[in-house]
């Protein structure tokens, strides 16, 4: 078995994400389940209201928050599937030369799945340590009448073994697409990489040259780039935009998610965009570039594509939250006007710059310590 | 002119810790083809990663035309290298997503831009848009070699660079390096544990547990292709 458990566990990302999303999805499931049994005993008039607009936000939490991870975690199990692939081509390759099958290989990717089980059954026990502070924080005016906390059995179906058994089946179909190469390819480590052909009139440098095919090389770390400053900037905002339409709980919950998610992406980004080029920032550190240049060279590709998604991210919590206030609030009374908040907004961004650039600081300073022979002798 | 005095160098702490470099002291005039010959752990690779800068050394100088190696940081090593030395391994430690152009590109980019010459000069000019993996041994260590020679060294290292070669492609390594050496005068200093090699060189150092054991001058040298292998 070229994959073990071992490795499944090292699915932290996955796992993170499996927890915070199942998290939220059960706790929000949950207090929806529980509030309409009690649908019959809300009074008519403003109680009706808050009890509709309880039902409402459920479903867009569950799908807002829920969702965004879900496909975040599947774009993080496939890029985890094709690192491994890359990473351990030359032992696919033997095991493809002795006559295994795509689907016997692949079938040991299943164990990826593991990191799914683990981060959504610690997200169910999770959600119901926070659920009795959940339910009283959402009923605090008591204008709703007392709402029972069940545990709905077959949630456990809904949000573990469905994603498990799910998350199995995508790790097997993904890397079977994955090993569809030739048996030569994955032994020699060739990847499917087109130049553009300069004829020696390209007047790039070696760094722009560099920076550029690490970008093109790693496809998926972008993804993760934007996703981490979409969520930085969208949920930190959104957070603080929102303490005149939902409750503080709501505005913390929504504001740790945001951080988790932003952290967790960003980490697995560079640590990986690193690990990967080690060899290449050793090279060229041997050769004499600066840490400076490796760090423009490794890094600094990811720079436009964090700063678009934190205004992509901008621009959605505004649209989210609009559209909340106009649609799904829209026959709750007083309920008030959404605008764009410019304070919070500029306050997200410096908080931003900060981290960004801090982080990228110490990661250049970090490719100074790369061990130079070490590396190239391994 | 590089002169080396006393240097040792030590790997490995407490009980496990041994000398890898023991007061090893000599001069290498500019220009000289230099072998260093040895078996394996000898410590003829730590005295060149030493002489070069890629590794520190624990006592001892090491002086380039007055400027002394050991007393620099890391950001004055880097400069270092950058302005004066190159290297050409037995690995070729060629970057793997960047076809042979830009693999080049990376040692003229800080010596002569004029890339295309160097990839020409090693017959590589159409294969210049191939990545690493799709060039045979023999290729791989011609990129590597044309990366050096752009760079335009005073000082080439090089570590066992046909170890990893065929005997036909290693003789015309190392032919091309040999006549580019003599027409371009940099310094070349060459690790290997091929005895025949060092017939090619101006002059030999024998290594043993740490320590210089023979210097000789060639006085009849010979070319890649006179010497057996």
């Amino acid at each position: 078995m070229i994959v073990s458990l071992k490795d499944g566990f090292k699915l932290i990302g996955i796992s993170i994400m499996a927890c915070c999303a199942v998290c939220v999805c059960n706790m929000f499931l949950n207090f929806q389940i529980d509030l309409r049994s009690v649908a019959n005993q809300v009074e008519a008039g403003p109680a009706q209201a808050l009890y509709d607009a309880f039902v409402s936000t459920s479903i867009v939490c569950c799908a807002c928050c829920g969702g965004c991870m879900l496909i975040t975690s599947v774009v993080m199990l496939f890029f985890y599937i094709k690192h491994y692939i890359d990473s351990h081509s030359r032992e696919i390759g033997i095991l493809k030369a002795h006559g295994y099958s795509n689907f016997r290989i692949s079938r040991g990717f299943a164990i990826f799945a593991i990191s799914i089980l683990v981060g959504c059954l610690a997200g169910y026990l999770l959600s119901f340590a926070i659920m009795p502070l959940f339910y009283e924080k959402q009923n605090d005016n008591n204008l709703l009448p007392h709402i029972p906390m069940n545990i709905h059995w077959y949630m456990i179906v809904l949000l573990i073994i469905v994603p498990t058994v799910v998350f199995a089946f995508i790790a097997i179909g993904y890397s079977v697409i994955k090993l569809n190469q030739p048996t030569i390819n994955l032994l020699k480590g060739i990847t499917k990489q087109k130049d553009k052909y300069t004829d020696g009139k390209d007047k790039k440098n070696f760094v722009s040259e560099m920076r550029s095919s690490v970008l093109k090389s790693r496809k998926t770390l972008v993804f993760f780039m934007i996703l981490s400053s979409f969520c930085f900037s969208s949920m930190i905002q959104m957070s603080a935009s929102m303490d005149e339409l939902a409750s503080d709980m709501m505005g913390i919950m929504i504001l740790i998610i945001g951080i988790v998610l932003a952290f967790t992406t960003f980490y697995i980004a560079l640590t990986t965009v690193i690990h990967a080029n080690q060899k290449n920032i050793a090279m060229m550190r041997v050769f004499g570039y600066s840490a400076m240049e490796c760090k423009r060279s490794v890094l600094d590709c990811y720079r436009i594509p964090a700063y678009i998604g934190f205004a992509i991210g901008t621009a959605y919590q505004f649209g989210l939250l609009k559209v909340m206030v106009t649609v799904v609030f829209a026959d709750v009374e007083g309920v008030p006007d959404y605008h764009f908040d410019w304070p919070m907004f500029f306050i997200t961004l410096v908080a931003f710059i900060v981290i960004y650039e801090g982080a990228m600081f110490i990661y250049g300073y970090l490719m100074k310590k790369i061990p130079l022979k070490q590396i190239m002798d391994e | 002119m590089i002169e080396i005095k006393n240097i040792t160098k030590y790997y490995g702490k407490g009980e496990s810790r041994f000398k890898a470099l023991d007061d090893v002291s000599m001069n290498i005039k500019d220009g000289e083809f230099l072998v260093i010959l040895g078996a394996s752990g000898s410590g003829k690779s730590t005295f060149l990663n030493v002489i070069s800068g890629l590794e520190t050394l624990d006592d001892g100088e090491v002086i380039y035309n007055e400027e002394h190696l050991e007393k620099m940081n890391e950001k004055e090593l880097t400069k270092f290298r950058r302005d004066n030395v190159a290297f050409i391994f037995q690995q070729y430690y060629l970057l793997p997503h960047l076809n042979v152009e830009k693999n080049v590109k990376m040692g003229a980019d800080l010596g002569d831009k004029d890339y295309l010459k160097y990839i020409e000069a090693v017959g590589l000019h159409d294969k210049r848009k191939k990545h690493p993996s799709e060039l045979s041994g023999g290729e791989q260590q011609r990129v590597a070699i044309a990366r050096a020679l752009s760079k335009k060294p005073r000082v080439l290292f090089l570590d066992e660079p046909t170890g990893a070669l065929d005997e036909k492609t290693g003789r015309s390594v190392l032919d091309y390096i040999i006549k580019l050496q003599e027409k371009e005068k940099f310094t070349m200093i060459m690790v290997t544990h091929n005895a025949n090699i060092a017939e090619t060189a101006d002059r030999t150092i024998k290594m043993n547990s740490g320590k210089i054991v023979d210097i000789y001058d060639n006085l009849n040298k010979k070319s890649a292709y006179e010497i057996g292998w």
